[in-house]
């Protein structure tokens, strides 16, 4: 029981990185991204290459996956001008699809050795100093890490909203005219909000890889945009404390088959299932009548 | 394969997509968002029919029938519970919470249902050979109802009273209303339209191929892509969508681009170049990136 | 100061802008008037960057303008407000007035993490300029109230308190008074003539013709997007033309609301 305490744990401060990501995008600066979970799986690949291919040390795969995941939201943020927002989110469920159809597809990244890549994934992906600890010790000194990056993370994304920089992406989030208009360039803010923003998912993602130590394109499919969505919705949108709320609770809606199963008289494929109702239920709900989310998000007082 | 067989089969897609992208259309123009739960009244229409047919034993003609009258009532008291309250809401606020809903939708059908593959009760289909083309008589079915429910679109949108308000409310909401339209009639048999034409749209999927819960969500950036294809609110640019997506889609893992590269064998550039099959979902997300970064009203533009 | 030659700027089926040229002095007040649809909105957003314009050309200080994006022509001193008011509003009034400034340290990435003292040094001095500035369009009481919650007469002082934030030499107002009741009117003209004695200039449109005979050294009429006549407030009160327009604008109006276009 305590074990799978702490994985649900590791996965809740994994997706709380994510959450927090999607908050600083689109909480903060009104992006409605719905090419997410492409930073999770860019970091998730690009670090499993780093470390698995380039025999790198773990760092430089947290590095590696936060860099490519940051490219990437660059990228993605240029048509941002020229698109209306949902056209916008469209393509960028698009482009999420393209990336994850390129690991799915160019299997021969991983060449023919032990590590497959392709439709059967990568295994066997390295633990950060596995060796110092026994089988059963070692989710809690993982967890130490997710922890420590998560606040790292919280703080860091904090600090920015609070900053004359979250000021001008605050700005946006209700139109580009005001912004400009005060000679703000919208376009370099909003590359600035998904680069950074995706820098943060590449970190979870490659946080992910070396937990689960396999992983294969199927983990990143499209839902888990969207579960990161609800959490967001549900927490509090501009609420950084709420995004991380929301992890909570998704997380453990998304992961209460494991120990309901044992309770419930229920196929586990239905509750399986059942469990994604409910969060899409809750979505609905939240948006019809608590449009804020749980937690408001918190007015900026200055003292004078 | 023969030419004659890659068109077939580019038109017999084509069928399919574009009864489900008609109503995306419609009620991406009307109700002003795009609705990720679109789908998934198809995948609703599909397990009905599956109900008629198989449960009750009814033909499969009746079925169809039943299942887009039922889709199309069960679309109205979703608005009625939903979208009813949420007429001025944002577009991402209204794109999350159909995602949410398809979330739900998706998954109580899957609850239901199983994740297993299905399929109808019909007669073993024979193929008919012609000029080396193999076609069975369920897919010339397939291309004769996406026929039958084109022309009497057109004919509803033309000569009825109904489809003159649908194009003026359409045309400009506010006029329409004040010049005596009852907006909110219209926009119940906008639901209603839009969703029984998905309905019978996934039916043909399903008699092509087989019944799955998750079937909707595979097709819901083809459907964008044909609808966004086609511009916005134009219900024949919509066909003409997912007419060209069917090509593309078809002719782009048949063809050689090796030849054109090499110009049709002036030159010895490449051997061969086929498009992986692998990236045959790639085609339609690409078309859909690309018609986004270029022509965002599509290519017959928003209606005239 | 800003110099308008020769522009064109046609809608679907409308020209807003026909062909208008006008000179705006260092130091003036000046004002543009016209009746509803007749182009002023439209000539303020083409100036200002926010419409690309299809004809002529605009300087700024002698330099040109009309080819630079929003952004860069609020950085080159010339900001505008808009006519219905823009204010983010799930931002506080101060954090709207804070957000203007120009050349703030903290909007850079590397800036906002490593250069933390200099950005909270520029950060007090932004506040009390905010706090000071408020005061003079009596939002001071509504500092930490959010934008949203403001009347529609309240947005426009915070519009021009926001603008004089930002610090501009010239300053584009779209009926800054709309809503504004009248003795807090008053005091706003004052704030104008005091900020155009400091050296500021001043371009805006307004109905109200008590205002303009005020306060404007030089007005400009618009007409179907053409300029129909220049001149002191009294000059223009005296303009056949002008008053013709006025005339057959209240017509124009209502032909206008009604979806048809002239
Ligand atoms: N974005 C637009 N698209 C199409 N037509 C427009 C657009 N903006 C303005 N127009 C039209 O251009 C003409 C000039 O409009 P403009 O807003 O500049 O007038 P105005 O002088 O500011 O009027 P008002 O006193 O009502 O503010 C009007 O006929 C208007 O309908
Ligand atoms: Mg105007």
């Amino acid at each position: 029981m305590i074990q799978y305490l702490a994985y649900l744990s590791i996965m809740t401060g994994i997706y709380g990185i994510l959450s927090l990501s999607l908050n600083l995008q689109y909480g903060f600066t009104g992006l409605a991204n719905f090419g997410h979970v492409a930073f999770f799986c860019l970091g998730a690949y690009t670090s499993t290459i780093l470390v698995v291919l380039v025999k790198g040390p773990f760092i430089l795969g947290l590095l590696g996956g936060m860099v490519a995941a940051g490219l990437f939201g660059f990228l993605i943020s240029i048509p941002t001008a020229n698109l209306k927002e949902d056209y916008w989110a469209i393509a960028t469920l698009a482009a999420a699809e393209i990336v994850r159809l390129f690991f799915l597809n160019e299997d021969w990244i991983f060449g023919r050795g032990p590590y497959h890549g392709g439709a059967f994934g990568i295994g066997g992906i390295p633990r950060p100093l596995q060796s110092w600890f026994s089988a059963t010790t070692y989710p809690f000194f993982y967890l130490c890490i997710v922890i420590l990056c998560l606040v790292l993370t919280y703080f860091t994304v904090r600090f920015l909203t609070n900053s004359p920089f979250g000021r001008v992406l605050k700005a946006m989030r209700e139109g580009d005219d005001l912004p400009l208009a005060m000679g703000k360039d919208v376009s370099k803010f909003r590359m600035k909000a998904m680069a950074f923003g995706g820098a943060m998912g590449g970190l979870a993602g490659s946080l992910v890889a070396h937990f689960w130590s396999f992983i294969d394109p199927y983990q990143f499919m499209p839902i888990e945009t969207f579960v990161v969505w609800a959490m967001v919705v549900v927490g509090g949108k501009g609420n950084n404390i709420g995004a991380l709320v929301g992890a909570v609770i998704i997380q453990f809606f998304y992961s209460s088959t494991l120990f309901l199963k044992d309770f419930i008289p229920i196929d586990a494929q239905v509750l399986a299932s059942l469990r994604m109702v409910v969060i899409g239920v809750l979505i609905v709900l939240i948006m019809l009548f608590m449009k804020e989310g749980l937690i408001k998000e918190k007015k900026r007082i200055y003292q004078g | 394969m023969p030419v004659f067989q890659v068109i077939i089969n580019s038109i017999i897609r084509a069928s399919e997509l574009s009864l489900i992208a008609i109503g995306l259309t419609l009620v991406y123009d009307l109700l002003k968002f795009a609705n990720f739960a679109h789908t998934e009244y198809a995948v609703v229409g599909v397990y009905l029919a599956l109900v008629f047919n198989v449960n009750l034993g009814l033909n499969i003609f009746t079925s169809v029938l039943l299942s887009a009258i039922f889709t199309g009532l069960i679309a109205l008291s979703i608005d009625r519970m939903v979208f009813r309250r949420m007429r001025d809401s944002g577009r991402v606020i209204l794109m999350v919470t159909s995602f949410g809903l398809g979330l739900a939708m998706r998954n109580t059908i899957r609850a239901i249902w199983g994740p297993t593959p299905r399929s109808y009760t019909i007669a073993l289909q024979k193929p008919i050979s012609f000029l080396g083309i193999r076609i069975t008589p369920v897919q010339i079915w397939i291309i004769a109802t996406a026929v039958i429910f084109m022309v009497a679109f057109h004919l509803l949108l033309h000569k009825t009273k109904l489809g003159k308000a649908m194009r003026a409310s359409s045309d400009n909401p506010a006029l329409a209303q004040a010049s005596g339209i009852a907006t909110e009639g219209v926009i119940l048999w906008v639901w209603f339209i839009a969703t029984s034409f998905a309905a019978v749209g996934g039916i043909l999927i399903a008699l092509e191929t087989y019944l799955l819960p998750h079937m909707g969500f595979a097709i819901i950036i083809p459907v964008f892509c044909a609808t966004i294809l086609g511009g916005i609110g134009n219900p024949y640019g919509a066909m003409l969508g997912a007419l060209a997506l069917g090509f593309a889609e078809n002719f782009g893992l048949y063809l050689n681009f090796g030849n054109i590269i090499n110009l049709g064998g002036l030159f010895d550039f490449v051997k061969e170049m086929h498009i992986p099959t692998g990236y045959r979902d790639a085609i339609s997300f690409g078309i859909l990136i690309a018609i986004l970064l270029t022509k965002p009203s599509g290519i017959l533009g928003r209606k005239s | 100061m800003l110099k308008v030659i020769d522009v064109h700027k046609s809608f679907v089926g409308i020209k807003a802008l026909d062909g208008v040229s006008l000179e705006v002095e260092r130091g003036s007040i000046t004002g543009l008037i016209g009746p509803n649809g007749s182009g002023k909105t439209t000539l303020f957003n083409v100036i200002s960057g926010f419409l690309p314009k299809e004809a002529g050309e605009i300087y700024l200080k002698g330099e040109r303008i009309d080819e630079l994006p929003p952004n860069e022509v609020a950085g080159k001193g010339l900001c505008r407000t808009f006519q219905i008011s823009q204010a983010p509003e799930k931002m506080t009034v101060l954090e709207n007035m804070l957000l203007a400034p120009k050349d703030q340290m903290g909007e850079g990435l590397w800036n906002a993490f490593f250069r933390k003292k200099r950005i909270m040094h520029q950060e007090r001095h932004n506040l009390e300029k905010a706090l000071y500035l408020l005061s003079s369009v009596e939002l001071i009481d509504l500092s930490n109230e959010y934008a949203g919650n403001l009347s529609g007469g309240q947005k426009k002082l915070l519009a021009l308190g926001r603008i004089l934030m930002a610090d501009p030499e010239i300053i584009l107002l779209d009926e800054p008074t709309a809503g504004v009741n009248p003795t807090l009117n008053k005091s706003l003209m004052r704030l104008i003539e005091d900020l155009r004695k400091g050296g500021k200039t001043f371009f805006f449109v307004e109905h109200n013709m008590k205002v303009i005979s005020d306060i404007c050294d030089k007005v400009y009429v618009l007409d179907f997007g053409r300029k129909i006549a220049e001149g002191t407030p009294g000059e223009i009160q005296q303009n056949e033309e002008v008053l013709e327009a006025y005339l057959s604008g209240s017509s124009r109006e209502w032909s206008r609301k009604v979806g048809i276009d002239t």
